[in-house]
């Protein structure tokens, strides 16, 4: 039975052919940057806690955070919080039935990346002026 | 314990409490995320005194205890909801879910002591 049926079903997992909406996209992104930023949290804690302990730990933040390793992973985590903050908005108002149409739905979807990519400009021209 | 039945993991009410839980979190990490970035862009030029004299004062204080309080609600609930729907084996799930609350827990500990500790003047 199990045999039989095993062949020629149309199988919808091929990850090639399904092409996630852009609602999709952003959906998930907003769970990967979330666990991301979720790894991040103890060496956000050390360096607040550095900062905070004597002098000479606040200068050692200071100037760990401005070598330019430092530098691109500031952008790197601006673009995590951009998105996760951006897309859980968007969910927020999504609770409230703002943007729920299929319309509104893509279009808020779509705002999102290109405010990601705004804040992403900014936060470079800022970071490696 | 039956974590195969619905009773196993969760009972209804206790999934919309979660929910309500990551939203109310959610708002006030979003005030907050706004706040810092607007008052740490404000004080660019500062140095160890004034950095140490701002996170010693109440009202500071407060606004990272309860940051604390949320951010590792926040974690709690979204890992549990992702855990809940890639990690397959149940064991892999519970072992994965323990580890979160130790290290949710770990941090919980480290922010007081920032806190109560390092914040204090």
């Amino acid at each position: 039975m199990a045999e039989r049926n095993s062949h020629k079903r149309p199988k919808n997992l091929d990850l090639l052919r399904i092409r996630l909406p852009v609602g999709g996209v952003v959906s998930i992104l907003h769970r990967v940057t979330g666990v991301l930023l979720v790894l991040l949290l103890p060496l956000a804690f050390l360096l607040l806690q550095s900062s905070l302990q004597s002098p000479e730990g606040y200068a050692q933040v200071v100037a760990l955070l401005s070598s330019l390793p430092a530098r691109v992973l500031l952008l790197f985590v601006t673009i995590l919080l951009a998105h996760h903050f951006l897309a859980g908005v968007r969910h927020l108002l999504l609770d409230i039935d703002l943007g729920i149409s299929r319309r509104g739905g893509r279009l808020g979807a779509w705002l999102v990346l290109v405010a990601v990519v705004g804040t992403a400009v900014v936060a470079g021209g800022c970071l490696f002026r | 314990m039956n974590t195969g039945s619905p009773h196993g993991s969760g009972s209804a009410h206790r999934g919309l409490g979660e929910w309500l839980l990551q939203r109310l979190s959610a708002l006030y990490l979003a005030g907050f995320a706004l706040w810092l970035v607007v008052r740490l862009a404000m004080a660019m030029s500062a140095d160890y005194v004034a950095w140490k004299a701002w996170m010693a004062t109440g009202e500071v204080r407060l606004a990272f205890a309860l940051f604390f309080l949320s951010v590792l609600v926040h974690a709690w609930v979204g890992m549990r909801n992702v855990f809940l729907d890639y990690l397959k084996p149940a064991w892999v799930r519970a072992v994965a879910q323990l580890l979160l609350a130790f290290g949710l827990l770990a941090l919980a500990f480290w922010a007081a002591q920032i806190l109560l500790v390092d914040a204090s003047a």
